[in-house]
């Protein structure tokens, strides 16, 4: 078996570096045949490296300790969804699972547009195939998961904060996002290699961008609920290098996704969408090499390993490779037009742009700060969350605010007294908002408060947004209000997917800033039948209970919790004990609001002997807010993923009329 | 415009660098050779560790995570401790040392203790 997974990815690194260098070769001789056989070489990759996957699930489920890939992430106390989910657990593993990854994508990209865009395909197939080389090469030569060894009796199992339901899916959700960001990047590339630099790049890879950036976005809020829950800390997000490392690709990418609607409606930002499209891949491998490289200490990991090396030689042949070609481009990427205005669609999509990049570069900045200083001072150093918390209202709150005006300032040139009638409303409603907070006592957080002035704006504006398209459908013969609501979303699924996008934003806002602007703490040594108190929650200490489950043992101390004189049932919060990986965990106590979205979190720092518990207990209001702007996130996307037959046909339209590709 | 606008995003960012300073000096037990500034320990724990964390705090000592030196500095802690933190983890403080007694005094709540690493290659 073993040799089956390694002979597998041996002819996947064989077929990728055929689908290289035949690729190139035919692309540059304009060798129709040899380009086929360079795409079928890539999607024979997409076979091979399913096998080399397979065989490693299968002694996953099996449980073979002969594979000590197999022996380092599972036991058999282990439940079966937490063995499988080992798939990814590991550096051997991920790396195939982006391998099998990248080989599905790249067998999609070819399949959707062999027909459709095959000179665009030409110069984009050896693109694809040279990242699949690389990562089947690190498969085969440096890290394989598939090495043997004479079986032991028993694995060592899996790090227990592991053992979450949230860690089976968030790194599918975050590899898919990582990974998904070759394919425009691929096509850019591909695009400026065979000199097409009109906008069909763009529009070929809009669904596959916009797929792994929802990926990458709602991986990130998983990971962040299984912080909140399973690290329990009381927080769920604390700028480590690890989870910045997916934060920046993902700010790249949101800049892209709103860049390219300008170079696609007005052919403006062409070189900065090239620029953005490779800054967000670079960020993606990048973030591959800290999780890796152990160059950073964060708390996810900090070993040293001699995979870094390789994953910082790959990336410096991307940026160097597609710098240089950009620039060799640059006359072919001269805008058509000029921006006209200050105040119009193109510019706030510019601010819009710039304050992303800004923040993601000073997330950057602050990631690689450590290694500079210790480079250029011989002495390292950290920039706390201070930092990071400070850019994220200098540049955040910003956005927010574009995020309520942008959509509705006309393109080209927007006049100020349109624009007065456009925000009469939104404006009045952000105001009354604001001062009513303010009156509620809501102004003992400044950031606080202009996040939720900001989020009415926007929030009025969206639904004012809703409410006019609405109504005119309606006024155009649409029999009920839900039939045009319908119709409308139906008729313009990027606007509307788009809007519910947005406000899915506001609502992550409003959740972030409630849960960290006005949350309340209280903690204390409770003996049994004490009662605690934080904020407008009483808990008193009931009991200490003991159960074995299949793989811990399991210590809780149960609460019951009163609020203003109201029962509302009990919480528990403790500790599990491990058997097999010998380690202990803290479980948190969580009772959700789902009215006010409030949350009660309740922490057992320590149990002692005589049955007394050291507690800490948060009160976090709105923090549900977070989680439920994922659904909403979710449901924009899908809106604007969704095939949109039209929309097909009025490009076939504009593609047929395009023309052959310009030769410089 | 354009570079009004980046001149603006820059302006910001140096007002914080000049404002915040440089961050935080980030060491390791061998370096911290007596000087009592605001620094970031980050070291390998070496027992005994004693007390507890609420009330007197705990006390453990720091050891280089390399390995190179035999110097350890005794830390004294109070607050949330991970439930990774045990013997032989890898963790990092805030915090200064006081004069005198060459006690490392952490800030409350400040304590990191880094997981072992998923991707870590096996040392055994």
């Amino acid at each position: 078996m073993p040799e089956l997974g390694r002979a597998a990815l041996v002819v996947t690194l064989g077929l990728a570096l055929y689908a290289l260098v035949a690729g190139a070769w035919a692309a540059s001789k304009r060798r129709r045949r040899l380009a086929q056989s360079a795409q079928n070489a890539l999607l024979a990759a997409f076979a091979t490296s399913l096998v080399a996957g397979a065989v490693l699930a299968v002694a996953l489920v099996r449980r073979d300790y002969s594979f000590v890939y197999v022996w380092q992430f599972t036991s058999s106390e282990l439940p079966m969804r937490y063995t499988i989910s080992s798939f990814w657990g590991g550096q051997a593993g991920s790396l195939l699972f982006w391998l099998v990854l990248l080989c599905g994508y790249s067998a999609a990209a070819i399949l959707l547009n062999r027909r459709s865009s095959r000179d665009l395909l030409a110069w984009t197939v050896p693109v694809l195939a040279a990242v699949a080389v690389f990562f089947s090469l690190l498969l085969v030569a440096v890290a394989s998961p598939f090495v043997t060894q004479v079986a032991p009796l028993d694995g060592r199992g899996l790090n227990p904060s592991l053992q979450n339901p949230y860690m089976l899916v968030h790194p599918i959700f975050l590899y898919l996002g990582y990974v998904g960001l070759t394919v425009p990047f691929a096509f850019a590339m591909g695009a400026l290699l065979s000199r097409r630099t009109d906008e069909r790049w763009i529009v070929v890879t809009r669904r596959a961008t916009l797929f792994a950036w929802t990926a990458l976005g709602l991986g990130q809020l998983l990971g962040a609920k299984w912080a909140y829950e399973e690290v329990g800390w009381g927080g769920f997000y604390a700028w480590d290098p690890v989870e910045n490392a997916a934060l920046m690709p993902w700010l790249a990418a949101t800049a892209y996704l709103h860049s390219v609607m300008v170079q696609e409606k007005r052919g403006m930002l062409r070189v900065w969408n090239v620029l953005l499209v490779t800054l967000a891949f670079a960020l993606s491998i990048f973030g591959t090499f800290l999780t890796r490289s152990g160059i950073l200490s964060s708390i996810h990991s900090f070993t040293q390993s001699s995979i870094g090396a390789w994953f910082l030689g790959f990336l410096a042949l991307i940026v160097a490779g597609s710098l240089v070609l950009i620039f060799s481009r640059l006359t072919l990427l001269r805008a058509r037009t000029r921006l006209e205005s200050l105040v119009s669609r193109e510019a706030t999509f510019l601010y819009n742009n710039l304050l992303l990049v800004a923040l993601c570069l000073t997330v950057l900045w602050g990631v690689v700060y450590p290694i500079l200083s210790e480079a250029a001072r011989g002495e390292g150093a950290n920039l706390g969350a201070g930092y990071y918390n400070f850019f994220l209202r200098a540049f955040g709150l910003p956005l927010l605010l574009l995020m309520g005006i942008g959509p509705l300032v006309a393109w080209r040139r927007a006049s100020l007294r349109s624009l007065g009638t456009t925000f009469l409303w939104p404006l009045g409603v952000g105001m009354v908002v604001g001062v009513a907070l303010l009156a509620f006592g809501a102004g003992s957080s400044i950031p606080g408060l202009v996040a939720y002035t900001f989020s009415a704006f926007v929030l009025i504006s969206i639904v004012l947004e809703f409410a006019r398209g609405t109504r005119a459908r309606k006024a155009l013969g649409d029999p009920t209000w839900s039939h045009a609501l319908a119709r409308l979303i139906g008729r313009n699924r990027r606007r509307y997917g788009g809007y519910l996008v947005h406000a899915s934003i506001v609502m992550l806002a409003i959740g972030i800033a409630g849960s960290s602007a006005y949350d309340s703490v209280g903690e204390g040594r409770v003996a049994r039948g004490d009662t605690i108190s934080v904020s407008s929650y009483r808990l008193q200490y009931r009991a200490l209970e003991e159960r074995v489950g299949p793989n811990a043992t399991e210590l809780r101390a149960v609460f019951g919790v009163e609020r203003d004189g109201d029962e509302l049932g009990t919480v528990a919060a403790g500790k599990n004990a491990y058997t097999a990986e010998r380690q202990v965990s803290n479980e948190v106590g969580l009772r959700h609001d789902y009215l006010t979205a409030e949350d009660l979190f309740v922490i057992a720092e320590r149990i002692y002997p005589d049955g007394s518990v050291y507690v800490r207990i948060f009160v976090k209001p709105l923090v549900n807010l977070l989680w439920l702007s994922g659904a909403l996130f979710l449901l924009g996307a899908l809106v604007a993923l969704w095939p949109d037959a039209r929309e097909q046909r009025r490009l076939a339209v504009r593609y047929a009329s395009a023309g052959v590709p310009s030769r410089s | 415009m354009i570079a009004l606008s980046v001149a603006a995003v820059l302006a910001v960012f140096l007002l914080y660098a000049s404002i915040a300073g440089r961050g935080t000096p980030a060491l390791a037990p061998s370096e911290l050779d007596g000087r009592t500034d605001r620094v970031s320990l980050g070291g390998k724990v070496v027992g005994p560790i004693r007390g507890d964390q609420y009330v007197r705090g705990l006390r453990f000592r720091l050891r280089d995570i390399s390995g190179g030196s035999p110097e350890t500095v005794e830390v004294l802690y109070r607050g949330s401790v991970s439930d990774q933190f045990r013997l032989g983890r890898d963790v990092r403080v805030e915090g200064s040392l006081a004069k005198g007694n060459g006690v490392f005094v952490a800030v409350p709540g400040s304590l990191i203790t880094k997981c072992p690493s998923k991707y870590a290659p096996e040392k055994s």
